[in-house]
């Protein structure tokens, strides 16, 4: 995408539109910027506002517009989120499952893809519509039936049997992602390792797999959001205290502390987002990338 | 194809993905639509009934209709915000000379929050006592009148828990249109200017063929999505008061994990992929539709 677009934009830049036009170009230019801000404005302000709340002393909240800046800085609120609750278990327990579930969706993708795009099969057309059928169809489908299925195995209640529907939801976006990246690397690349004797697994390890580098960093950072984030199968599935992930950890503040404490609240909420959003804001030119031409794709 | 394969080394790669696939996708699917046709609690023994589920979903249920139509109401509020919210973003952005990064990102930032924390976040804004982000802001443009509890009046309340979830997906298909937008052939926009085109005929004859392609699947993604939400709406007001704000999705948990009912839940999450497709077909036969015409 920004191959084609960057010599264009430059190109416009050259040649500066005839000076009638120019005014009123430059009033609509100002009227536009005056517009996206105010809509960046109301789509950020309750973000801003979150983290305000939770540097905010308690008294200043309970009495306070919550349109005024605080009145005093505190930590307070930090120091008593990580009192009251499990937070660093559930950030732990988020770890866990989220690079398991990656590690999953990453290495099954790319084998996947490897055997669909450049291996080839008869009946190949078939299985990935089979896997067209899990970006599809909702989640809930699922739920029951994994809850049966659990039981019956004794895997409720562990990291496994959140781990187990993330991946195989996700797998079918991984899997058209690297697709469709495989199409890209040229036949010849193969038929020359062929040639020197490679076989299909020396040609996966040295050729492929080394190249997917970038397609590998869009398919992390895209599913990390969801599975970081993922609510429905760990409240289904994840009973006891030690295994809760950050969402339900954060969901417990309000009962396990009656009237509901809403600068530890926050402060907690502030806290469970931190490393997604650091890793989103180093990372988000690949990101951003990964999203709109996995969305052009899909 | 490689020359060089092997019939082993195709399975060897392609039967670990397709396992996990089928054990957490597909096998659940076919379960769902075995237990969609029997009575069962999880306890006693299952009782076949044939269509009988089907029948009383369809036919004696009025929560369930209830809970339908919310579900129409919450998809419209969803893709008005995402769509339209994504679309209008995305072409003032293209208009923008400067700081288009900086947008997109900070556009883009809802979506990295988990719903329990975006639910949390919209209980407080939504409070009238003491009063929260919106009605104090209401307050403020001097529509006082307007201000109320809005996730428990039982008019808002749909509205109220469908916001979030437009609000948190909007800056993800944004970067699709606008990506989409940017691909347009420029000449093409300014041969349609020296013809005397105005901004919306420019817009709507030239750049939205363009990229209509784009617009159906992003359109697909999006209510997909909006039929399968859950999260904001559950934990938010757990369908209240009453069933004001019961999703098919939320009623189908409660059946199955509060009142335990297996066979019955199936049936409805059946229903729901069944709806899920066939908004797919409709999409897809009215926009591709509109593409002849």
């Amino acid at each position: 995408m920004t191959t084609i677009t960057a010599p264009r934009r430059s190109a416009s830049r050259l040649s500066p539109p005839p000076p009638r036009q120019h005014r009123r170009l430059n009033v609509q230019r100002t009227l536009t910027s005056v517009v996206v801000a105010l809509i960046v404005v109301v789509q950020v302000y309750p973000l801003a506002w979150l983290f305000l709340t939770s540097v905010r002393t308690e008294q200043d909240f309970a009495n306070g517009d919550p349109f005024g800046l605080p009145t005093g800085f505190t930590l307070e609120n930090y120091s008593r989120a990580f009192s009251t609750g499990n937070l660093a278990l559930n950030v732990l327990n988020s770890f866990i499952v989220t690079s398991g579930a990656i590690v999953l969706i990453v290495v099954l993708g790319m084998m996947a893809a490897y055997a669909l795009q450049v291996l080839g099969f008869r009946g190949s057309k078939f299985v990935r519509g089979l896997f067209l059928i899990g970006i599809v169809v909702p989640v809930q489908i699922a739920l029951v039936p994994l809850f049966i299925d659990y039981a019956a195995v004794n895997l409720l209640d562990t990291y496994q049997s959140i781990i187990i529907p993330l991946a195989g939801f996700s797998l079918p976006m991984s899997i058209f992602l690297f697709s469709s990246f495989y199409e890209y690397i040229p036949r010849e690349t193969y038929e020359a390792a062929s040639l020197d004797g490679a076989g299909p697994y020396r040609i996966f390890a040295q050729i492929t797999f080394p190249l997917s580098l970038n397609t590998i960093v869009t398919v992390v950072m895209v599913n990390s959001i969801f599975i970081w984030n993922d609510f429905i199968f760990a409240n289904t599935f994840v009973l006891s205290d030690g295994l809760k992930t950050i969402p339900l950890g954060l969901q417990n503040y309000i009962g396990a502390m009656g009237k509901v404490d809403w600068t530890a609240t926050f402060a907690a909420v502030c806290v469970s987002i931190t490393p997604l959003l650091l890793a989103f804001l180093v990372l988000n030119k690949a990101m951003i990338y990964g999203l709109s031409s996995g969305g052009s794709k899909g | 194809m490689l020359p060089n394969r092997s019939r082993l080394s195709v399975l060897i790669f392609l039967v670990p993905p397709l396992l996990l696939y089928a054990v957490a996708v597909l096998l659940p699917i076919l379960q769902s639509l075995f237990l969609s046709f029997f009575q069962w609690d999880g306890v006693t023994d299952m009782q076949f009934v044939g269509l009988g589920n089907y029948v009383y979903m369809l036919t004696g249920d009025t929560v369930f209709w209830t809970a339908f139509l919310n579900t129409l109401g919450y998809l419209v509020i969803c893709l008005i915000l995402q769509l339209g919210g994504a679309l209008l973003v995305a072409s003032l952005l293209t208009m923008l000379r400067r700081g288009r990064e900086l947008v997109k990102t900070l556009y883009l930032l809802p979506a990295v929050i988990s719903t329990v924390a975006i639910a949390f976040l919209f209980q407080r804004i939504y409070s009238l006592e003491p009063a929260g982000l919106l009605n104090r802001a209401l307050e403020l443009i001097g529509l006082g009148g307007l201000q109320t509890a809005w996730l428990s009046d039982v008019s808002s309340v749909l509205a109220a828990v469908s916001v979030p979830e437009g609000w948190r997906f909007t800056g993800l298909y944004m970067l699709i249109i606008y990506a989409a937008l940017l691909a347009v052939p420029q000449e093409l926009e300014e041969a349609a200017k020296l013809d005397g085109a105005s901004w919306w005929q420019t817009f709507w004859r030239i750049k939205f063929p363009h990229i209509r392609p784009v617009w159906i699947t992003t359109t697909i993604i999006a209510t997909t999505y909006a039929l399968r939400g859950f999260d904001i709406p559950y934990l938010l007001t757990n369908g209240g008061p009453g069933q004001a704000s019961e999703l098919l999705t939320t009623y189908m948990y409660k059946t199955a994990f509060t009142s335990t009912d297996y066979g019955y839940a199936s049936t409805i999450a059946v229903f729901v992929v069944i709806e899920c497709l066939v908004a797919v077909g409709l999409i897809l036969l009215l926009l591709r539709r509109k593409a002849d015409a």
